[in-house]
């Protein structure tokens, strides 16, 4: 391998990880909320959507992109608690399918819904750092890619120590691992649903707000983004937080390998094929528990 | 949705029952006759392919309690298969609609037989992926489907009827003509759905349908069982892509999209899944909803279209028909 395919190599791979980035903070929320609730939330891909669209307006009305992300945050932290209380909680009982289907009839509404209020023009946010960029040895990172992966490395680190570290992060889990015996001892799923939902939304809106200097965006995004980020979700094992974050990895560099040394039209399978491959050999998932039969 | 939830309730046959199916097929032939628009006539052989999926679906939703959601992809594996056989193969129509029908099957089999190994809702994830990889493969495999830019130029189906001569289905002049050819797959189709479920095939099913572990037991081979609902369900919907196909003469993989299975189960679920009336009910209203709404604004059907899918299953989650006779039951007589 001579140096100059070593450096196409490895801007390949730092293309990977950003892309890695953005699906950890999807897969991330979605398999919190599929621990606490059972429920494959597809309405947050339109939260990143959304979330893409509030950072935009914000820093086109008030010009601070940096402001734009913790609103973005806050709005599509309430909007996810919104869907919760209105659709999910009442369909709950239903179980399974049900909640799956009413999920994607969110994301269907939340989709149209911004396709009305702001057409189907594709949009980019104006980077403050510009086209900035370090060269390395060859490789290119820009500013904003730089921006995005420490932001994201903070974000699920928070994320990590609140599990870990905190009494509700450590009830979420508890809820997650067995609800009755978590209801026992005082802990209210309720409240703990919100909190995951709250968690995810805010993560949701992040990437949105993170990733849309990068790559422009319409009110379809939004499906692209939450198909992947499922598809890493059931291949790290779902409910599994450090399964979504190793499976994000996995499957954001493996797909953008798979578009430069193999064939760009077949880069949107790979996220699948590991899908169906790892449902086959190991249906709980690369790092999930087995399911309790 | 629990699908025990669905077992319909075991009702004698009278005879106005037993002529309901010929009455109907009479019904939707003489429709064309009072609706003479352009655009009710392509609402009819739309509601018509739509049946032929919902149906097909049913057999899979409402009989074995197998949720899919990846219907779609294979009426898209029918309808490209069969465009290309007339296209590059130069086949006639008769042989390209069951060129449809087994290509369909085979990947009916394919995807069937190591998923349904997989049981509840692993099942349904599984073949919601499948659906999402077989129109990826409508995009990608560009020299065959042509990917996102479509394929248009289907030809129109031609039909030679012995001793009748030989006709070609212009859909952009009459519709009436591709009306009744569907009309009789419909016919077809609800007609080996109404034998499956008499027979002993059907109760099988019925009998995976609420305990799976249970018809194990009692020496019910259920794999095999489900293996061969799921191919039989695939094939017809294989038979409704290539009436799709050669009907608009235009196919794009935007067509087939997890968006359509969704819409599909929606219209078993509203109709209701598992009974009798259901795969007619449910496509007939929304297609028409869908219709009127759209001419209205094409956003704002997408929109309300998804409000009433949650109302609907938070509030009749046994679809229309199930909830009419659970409302029939409770009525005093």
């Amino acid at each position: 391998m001579t140096t100059t395919d070593a450096a196409t190599f490895l801007q390949y791979a730092v293309n990977g990880l950003f892309l890695s980035g953005l699906y950890a903070l999807v897969a991330l929320g979605l398999t919190l909320i599929f621990g606490v609730m059972h429920v494959a939330d597809f309405a947050q891909g339109a939260l990143y959507m959304l979330g893409a669209y509030v950072s935009f307006f914000f820093t086109r009305l008030v010009g601070s992109y940096f402001l734009s992300i913790p609103l973005a945050m806050l709005l599509i932290a309430g909007l996810g608690v919104l869907n919760d209380a209105v659709v999910y909680r009442p369909l709950h009982r239903h179980g399974g399918a049900t909640t799956f289907i009413a999920a994607l009839g969110i994301l269907l509404i939340l989709q149209n819904a911004a396709l009305w209020a702001f057409g189907g023009d594709f949009r980019l946010i104006h980077s403050p750092f510009g086209d900035a960029k370090l060269e390395i040895s060859g490789v290119i990172v820009t500013y904003h890619q730089l921006f995005v992966m420490v932001a994201t490395a903070i974000l699920i680190g928070s994320v990590w120590i609140f599990l870990r570290h905190t009494k509700p992060g450590k009830a979420l889990r508890a809820t997650a691992q067995n609800p009755e015996a978590a209801r026992l001892v005082g802990i209210s799923g309720e409240r703990i649903a919100l909190l995951a939902f709250a968690v995810a939304g805010s993560l949701a809106g992040a990437a949105g707000a993170l990733v849309s200097p990068m790559r422009a965006f319409d009110p379809h995004i939004g499906a692209v983004v939450i198909l992947k980020s499922f598809a890493i979700v059931i291949f790290g094992g779902m409910g599994s937080v450090p399964g979504a974050i190793v499976g994000a990895l996995i499957i954001g560099l493996a797909e953008t390998f798979t578009a430069a040394y193999l064939a760009a039209e077949f880069a949107d399978l790979v996220a699948f094929a590991l899908m169906i491959l790892i449902l086959f050999l190991r249906p709980q998932g690369l790092l999930g528990r087995p399911a309790a039969t | 949705m629990n699908p025990s939830a669905i077992l319909a309730s075991p009702r004698p046959r009278t005879r106005i029952r037993a002529w309901m199916p010929a009455g109907l097929t009479g019904v939707a032939a003489l429709l064309p006759l009072g609706l003479r628009s352009v655009a009710h006539q392509n609402l009819l052989v739309l509601i018509a392919i739509n049946i032929i999926l919902v149906a097909s679906l049913d057999l899979l939703i409402g009989q074995t309690g197998l949720i899919s959601l990846g219907h779609a992809g294979f009426w898209g594996v029918g309808a490209y298969t069969s465009a290309l056989l007339v296209m590059r193969g130069g086949l006639p129509f008769p042989l390209a609609l069951l060129g449809a029908a087994a290509a369909a099957a085979v990947a009916g089999l394919f995807i069937g037989y190591p998923s349904l190994r997989l049981r509840g809702h692993y099942f349904a994830l599984v073949t919601f992926v499948f659906g999402i990889i077989l129109t990826l493969l409508f995009t990608s495999l560009v020299r065959l489907t042509r990917g996102p830019m479509g394929l248009p130029g289907i030809p129109f189906a031609k039909i030679h009827l012995p001793g009748l001569g030989t006709y070609t289905l212009n859909t952009f002049q009459s519709k009436v003509g591709y009306y009744y050819l569907v009309l009789v797959v419909v016919v077809f189709v609800l007609w080996v759905r109404s034998r499956v479920a008499r027979s002993r095939m059907g109760r099988a099913l019925v009998a995976i349908r609420e305990d799976e572990d249970l018809a194990m037991t009692v020496g019910v081979v259920t794999h095999r069982y489900k293996v061969l609902v799921f191919v039989v369900s695939t094939t017809f919907a294989g038979l409704a892509g290539s009436l799709y196909a050669h009907y608009t003469t235009f196919l794009s993989p935007e067509i087939f999209t997890f968006v359509a299975s969704f819409d599909l189960f929606v219209m078993n679920l509203v109709g209701g899944a598992g009974t009798p009336a259901g795969p007619l009910v449910g496509p007939i209203l929304l297609t028409v909803l869908r219709d009127i709404l759209r001419n209205l604004s094409p956003v704002l059907a997408e929109i309300v279209f998804g409000i009433f899918l949650i109302a609907s299953i938070a509030f009749l989650p046994r679809g229309l028909v199930g909830g009419w006779r659970d409302l029939m039951a409770r009525w005093p007589t």
